[in-house]
């Protein structure tokens, strides 16, 4: 599997600022945060293990509304983002986020058939369709890295 | 010529014009009305005749006035012939009718040609009740009768009472004054002109009013057609417009539809039971092969293969037309009918635009029939591709952690080969892996189960004591699970899927239950049957979703189907497994109280409870 990006960082909400100019690394030294969410606990603990074992700050969320509650909290770099959840789906985790003037980048991870198509229709930065392997979420996850992120 | 000779010769006219209708009907059609009516009118053109003749010469022979004094009194009993063609008419009427007929020809025959005050009474007043009575019959007739047969013999009740009263007036006439004479002749003209227009119009009435009087019966049969096609099954219909043709026509209607797997005409009975014709046999097979309407006034003589049939029924008239929609030969509509009707032509008439208007109304239903056999392969085929959908994402959901932990636990041991190994990461994929088993093993049952082939061997099953080994095998400290059996239950099962169903519903009932909330299983036999039922007190599901909880792919709608894993298969096999065993399951259940599902099986043999 590879990992395709849905074009562009999106909307104005992009648009360089001196506030806002990186909005996507710390830049200070500090690991990156990585936000995943899905409502299977052992993907969400293999995702999370790979990834600390990266060097990210992982932030794992079971829910939608726990991913919302968690990047209230800390805003992180990227956001895996499972589709088919209850109550809340993915879909409407990216709606909430983007209603709110949040533009945390959004990678999509999904089981479906047509993960592109749910990419593009949560105006999402890229996708990891399920089974994917150790170096595709890797792949996914790097581009988002800040260039102080990694610390080892 | 004043008014009255001008009203006088009109009427004439009409009769004279009536009698040469229904005569010209006779050659065509040569039946006993047709030849009844004949005789009623040309009796009437006689009279007429002889008394022009009479005025002509200024006198006549008093041979002929004796003659023209029968004939006249020869009419009502005429009319009373007529009304015998199509309702019953008493044999006692009958007679009492050609007992007074004689005994006015022989005292008019003797007095002739000065009548006594007696005799033309007599003749009058039997004139008189005979025409009132064969009026009445022929409006209890039209009560019973619809559209253009109800207008016309109401049409000849009304020529009949105003022909008697005609008669009535022209005898008390030669016995009033001379001052009221006039007045009474006058009345006796127009009374005379209102029969002549009255039996015109029911015997032979112009197309233009056959069609407005048809109108009102068609208008409404056609205002519930177009409802017709929508309702439920091809029998619904079959029903209603069984009973609009009857209603419309006042005859018994009975449609007939062609089938095409067995080449036979197909009636519905009252009590839905079907009868098949073959085509050219009976009057329905017959209008069906020719593809026209057939009218019979003697159906035991025309078809004596249904003579006891008609019979049994007093069927003494039928009708059959063909139901066609351009080449497709849809079926017949049958009419029957105790006397045979009056007027068969506009009958017959009106049974084919009946005819034709079911043959619309079926065409209709098989476009809709089509139309829908069209949506079910569509949705068929939708519910095949969810189907691969859905087991795609749900086989998908565990392969996720296997590949990704397993890549991550092949890469620790090559990065720090003497590290401890990643015992809950091994568990991960241990575990995942035996639920993508469990889910392999899922479908290929479901798939089994729709060729059939679920259940393998059977054995002698003790549920009670499997119950038990289920029970104590699946304890948790989480939840208990307790059986309730107080014998053996033996039946010849399948032992490895009677398991996988009992398994199956204690899973279910711990997965949607609280944490440490028991589940009760409980085993017995019961009117020689072995039941199961599996109860929990969990959060139950809604009724609405019940008639389908055992359908594939199915799950209360209160469940959050992420948190409880699994591709809604596992009832629809527990089904599968049941049904295949010639059991039963169903399922009580109320939200927020739980759900208990039953189970009832075959049990081997009457003894049963093998030790």
């Amino acid at each position: 599997m590879t990992v395709e990006w849905a074009g562009g960082p999106p909307g104005a909400k992009q648009a360089p600022s001196a506030s806002a100019a990186r909005p996507y690394g710390r830049g200070d030294g500090q690991h990156d945060t990585v936000l995943v969410v899905d409502d299977d606990t052992s993907i969400l603990d293999t995702v999370s293990s790979i990834l600390s074992g990266e060097g990210y700050d992982v932030v794992s969320a079971a829910s939608g509304k726990e991913a919302l509650e968690a990047v209230a909290r800390k805003q992180p770099v990227v956001i895996l983002l499972d589709m088919r959840m209850p109550v809340m789906d993915g879909w409407a985790v990216a709606r909430a986020l983007r209603s709110q003037g949040i533009s945390v980048p959004i990678v999509v991870m999904t089981a479906a058939d047509s993960a592109k198509r749910w990419a593009d229709e949560v105006g999402a930065e890229g996708y990891l369709a399920k089974p994917f392997g150790l170096d595709e979420l890797l792949t996914a996850v790097e581009r988002f890295r800040g260039p102080g992120g990694r610390t080892n | 010529m004043n008014a009255f000779e001008l009203i006088s010769a009109v009427t004439q006219i009409i009769y004279v014009l009536i009698f040469i209708s229904v005569a010209l009907r006779l050659a065509r059609q040569p039946t006993r009305a047709h030849a009844d009516m004949t005789l009623f009118f040309g009796a009437t053109a006689f009279v007429i005749l002889v008394s022009r003749v009479a005025a002509l010469t200024g006198s006549a022979p008093p041979w002929l006035t004796t003659v023209e004094v029968a004939v006249l009194m020869a009419l009502p009993y005429m009319l009373l012939r007529l009304v015998d063609d199509f309702t019953h008419v008493r044999t006692a009427l009958k007679r009492a009718a050609e007992l007074g007929l004689a005994a006015g020809i022989v005292a008019t025959s003797v007095t002739v040609p000065a009548l006594p005050t007696p005799v033309m009474l007599y003749v009058v007043l039997y004139f008189f009740v005979v025409s009132i009575s064969c009026a009445v019959a022929f409006f209890r007739s039209a009560r019973r009768s619809r559209g253009v047969t109800r207008r016309r013999m109401e049409a000849i009740s009304l020529g009949s009472i105003l022909l008697g009263t005609d008669i009535l007036i022209a005898g008390l006439t030669g016995l009033a004054r001379p001052d009221d004479r006039a007045v009474l002749q006058a009345l006796g003209q127009l009374l005379g002109l209102g029969s002549g227009i009255a039996y015109y119009l029911g015997f032979a009435p112009p197309p233009l009013l056959r069609r407005a009087w048809q109108e009102p019966e068609l208008r409404a049969f056609l205002a519930r057609a177009a409802s017709l096609p929508r309702l439920p099954t091809t029998l619904d219909i079959v029903r209603d417009l069984e009973h609009g043709a009857a209603s419309s026509t006042g005859t018994a209607a009975r449609i007939g539809l062609w089938q095409d797997d067995t080449s036979k005409l197909r009636f519905w009975e009252e009590d839905d039971k079907t009868v098949d014709l073959e085509p050219g046999t009976h009057f329905a097979g017959r209008a069906f092969e020719l593809q026209r309407p057939i009218f019979s006034t003697d159906p035991i003589r025309d078809n004596p293969d249904g003579a006891a049939a008609y019979r049994s029924r007093g069927i003494g008239a039928i009708l059959a037309a063909p139901i066609t929609a351009g080449e497709r030969r849809l079926g017949v509509l049958t009419l029957s009918a105790q006397r045979p009707p009056i007027f068969a032509a506009s009958d017959i008439e009106l049974a084919g635009l009946l005819a034709d208007q079911a043959a619309v109304i079926l065409e209709s239903r098989a476009l809709i029939d089509d139309a829908a056999r069209v949506r079910a392969r569509e949705e068929a085929t939708r519910l095949k591709d969810d189907f691969l959908s859905a087991a795609a994402h749900d086989l998908r959901t565990p392969l996720t952690t296997i590949v990704a932990q397993a890549e991550l636990l092949e890469r620790r041991a090559m990065r720090e080969p003497t590290a401890p190994a990643d015992i809950a990461g091994i568990r991960r994929v241990v575990r995942e892996g035996k639920r993508l088993a469990g889910l392999v093993g899922d479908l290929l049952d479901a798939t089994r189960l729709e060729q059939g082939g679920l259940v393998g061997e059977r054995e002698p099953v003790d549920l009670a004591v499997l119950a038990q080994e289920l029970c104590a095998h699946d304890a948790v400290e989480t939840s208990s699970c307790r059986v309730e059996a107080s014998a053996p239950v033996v039946g010849e099962y399948d032992r490895r899927r009677v398991e996988q169903l009992l398994q199956n519903l204690i899973e279910n009932a711990r997965k949607y239950s609280p944490e440490r909330t028991p589940i009760r299983i409980r085993v017995w036999r019961q009117d020689g049957e072995a039941r199961i039922t599996v109860e929990d007190s969990g959060i139950g599901i809604p009724a609405a979703d019940l008639p389908r909880i055992f359908e594939r792919f199915s799950r209360a709608s209160n469940v959050d189907d992420r948190r409880f894993h699994g591709m809604g298969l596992g009832l629809f096999i527990c089904r599968g497994i049941v049904e295949e065993h010639g059991g039963r399951i169903w399922v009580e259940s109320e939200v927020g109280k739980g759900s208990t599902f039953h189970v009832a099986l075959p049990i081997a043999d009457e003894g049963g409870s093998k030790r």
